[in-house]
């Protein structure tokens, strides 16, 4: 078969798709109002501490008081804890924007920057300004660390000790943080779920063997299911960020055509790890057993309502392992901090990997057999 | 009738949970082409996986099949075109109309437009359902689904029909009318092959008739042939005679 045929064909399965899930209302609804509700519902409860999160100290001083103070950062252990707080990093002689750099490479959640007369000047009862940049676009991860640094601050002997810490990425609330984050998991599970009745739910009614049985290739059923998938997904990304800058106010500092690059990129991995799971499932009920397996983790151990850092180590490890927490990342760093292609290209290339591996998994799974 | 289908020591073992399951074993039959051919046989006699075996939905584990001349293993691409199949399941969209399930297997059979517009219109008054073209066949009466699904299957004109049990649970009138239909097909000069339970059906349909049972092939012959080899008076006693009176699962 030709590759005109092919798509030709591919595109005949995409406009059955699409015709048969708008004329679901009872399924569309929910689809688009459910994650409305879940940004809703967690951006205004979600609380915690962080564990050994990475932060720079660029102390210039060599007195006793820095000294103290970065002691007492360094051996914090939440009340509810058994782990550090912080990972101190140390290093001298490095300027503010130079600092900001490395925030924004997201290598340290935080940097404080002590300067050079700190000891001296609290010594002698003056004014001394200590400087905090904090990764504010993983707003639950930088408000424990001011709020934790400010007490600190308050609690040395000196009241002239001041705290200053500008705005990164603006003023950023949690819903900022949950929302990018919202979206990647909603495509995420969006996509198993309807990949789920548009295999596992055709095979169980019959009309997947049909379709199978006619001079149809394997290929092109998956691409015309493929393709049907990443336009409604997109297109809830879509009414997903406008719904939450419009209603909550949320900022979309970055480029809507990186947002849709991950998420095609993404959505191609879900749609593979989808047909994967409704091929080895003998109906719907199966399918729905094994999807919950795979989207319950993705769900509470990648990062989505709160930072990883405040995740224990065992569930750490798992994230490490779901593509959503990369999509996760990526999202918020062109959402949220607003930069560009070089800022995710890692987050990309895992991606990437996964959506090979995953759509590579699918289609071997999904036989003429198996229809 | 020179053969336009030929089954030749076909067997399928199916693998589950560490068993193995023989659900066709070493069947060899021709289909010539014209004639009106059914299998029949109990549950689990193997005229499902044969039948999927002849469409090319599954491979088989040994043995050869060709259908008009073209191998079903490798050949497979060539046989779906030429091919109809109407399967036991009613597989139809039901949130597509009539007509838009009709069209979905005319553009993935490639009939060009116009001809495809032609047949639908005609396919659709031949079986009385010219006033529901627009309307969901999820609200289809069963009579309905099976009519319509009778014509997706001929949209591209094939020149073989598959016809997996088609009158299990209609009306007498229905019924009478999918046989009206299947001669109509014949008549036309199309290769007709069902699987049924319906012993009447078979005997007064088909030109030959093959008895399954437990994956084998115990009789081919014209119901006639089969009736007075067995020296039974109905088709039911042969099958019951070939294939015994135990029930299966």
């Amino acid at each position: 078969m030709d590759v005109k045929t092919e798509l030709r064909k591919s595109w005949i399965i995409m406009i059955k798709e699409s015709k048969q899930i708008l004329r679901k209302k009872a399924f569309m609804i929910p689809m688009f109002l459910f994650p409305i509700v879940m940004i809703i519902f967690f951006g205004y409860g979600m609380g915690g501490t962080v564990k050994n999160v990475d932060i720079l100290v660029i102390n210039d001083d060599t007195g006793t008081a820095s000294s103290a103070l970065v002691q007492e950062i360094g051996n914090f252990i939440p009340k509810y804890g058994d782990v550090k707080m912080f990972s101190i990093i140390y290093t001298k002689n490095m300027g503010q924007s130079e600092a900001e750099k490395k925030i924004d490479a997201g290598l340290y959640k935080a940097v404080l920057i002590i300067p050079q007369d700190y000891s001296e000047r609290v010594a002698k009862n003056q004014s001394v300004t200590l400087t905090l940049l904090t990764d504010s676009s993983d707003t639950a991860s930088s408000g424990i660390i001011i709020n934790f640094m400010r007490q600190l601050i308050a609690g040395t002997s000196s009241s002239l000790v001041t705290l200053k810490i500008p705005d990164l990425y603006g003023k950023l609330e949690y819903i900022d943080f949950l929302t990018p984050a919202v979206i990647a998991l909603t495509v995420f599970i969006g996509t198993i779920q309807t990949m789920g009745y548009a295999i596992a739910g055709e095979r169980q009614d019959g009309t997947l063997v049909r379709i199978m049985m006619t001079p149809v290739s394997r290929g092109a059923v998956i691409l015309g299911k493929t393709l049907h998938q990443l336009i409604l997904q997109l297109a809830r990304a879509v009414v997903l960020i406008i719904a939450a800058i419009v209603l909550l106010g949320v900022k979309m500092n970055g480029s809507w055509l990186l947002v849709a690059l991950v998420l095609i990129i993404f959505t191609f991995g879900a749609v593979g790890l989808g047909i994967a799971i409704s091929a080895v499932s003998e109906d719907m009920i199966s399918f729905q057993a094994i999807s919950m397996l795979v989207a319950f983790p993705s769900m509470f151990a990648t990062g989505v309502f709160y930072p990883l850092s405040s995740v224990p180590d065992w569930m750490r490890w798992i994230a490490y392992i779901v593509p959503l927490t990369y999509a996760n990342d990526a999202m918020r760093t062109i959402m949220v901090k607003g930069q560009g292609l070089a800022f995710i290209a890692n987050d990309l290339m895992i991606l990437l990997f996964f959506a090979v591996f995953y759509f590579g998994l699918g289609v071997y799974f999904f036989r003429r057999e198996a229809a | 009738m020179e053969p336009i289908i030929e089954v030749r020591n076909l067997s399928k073992v199916f693998k589950s949970r560490g068993r193995k399951i023989t659900a066709v074993d070493d069947v060899s039959f021709d289909v010539s082409n014209g004639e009106i051919f059914s299998m029949i046989g109990p549950n689990g006699a193997g005229k499902s996986t044969t039948f999927a075996m002849m469409t090319t939905l599954i491979k088989p584990t040994g043995g050869k099949i060709k259908v008009a001349g073209f191998d079903a293993e490798k050949e497979d691409d060539r046989i779906r075109p030429i091919i109809g199949i109407v399967p036991q399941k009613l597989s139809l969209y039901p949130d597509l109309t009539a007509r838009e399930n009709l069209e979905l297997m005319g553009n993935l059979y490639d009939v060009p437009k116009k001809v495809m517009q032609e047949r639908i219109e005609y396919y659709l008054k031949l079986v009385n359902l010219e006033t529901h073209a627009d309307r969901f066949t999820g609200g289809f009466s069963g009579g309905m689904k099976q009519r319509l699904s009778v014509i997706s299957a001929v949209i591209h004109d094939p020149q073989i029909i598959f016809w997996d049990e088609p009158t299990t649970g209609l009306d007498p009138q229905t019924r009478q009318a999918i046989w009206k239909l299947a001669r109509k097909f014949n008549t036309e000069g199309k290769t007709l092959i069902f699987t049924t339970h319906y012993m009447d059906e078979a005997d007064k349909l088909c030109d030959r008739v093959a008895v399954m049972n437990a994956g084998k092939l115990m009789a081919l012959d014209t119901p006639e042939n089969l009736k007075k080899t067995s020296n039974s008076a109905t088709l039911e006693d042969v099958f019951i005679h070939l294939t015994g009176e135990e029930i299966r699962d």
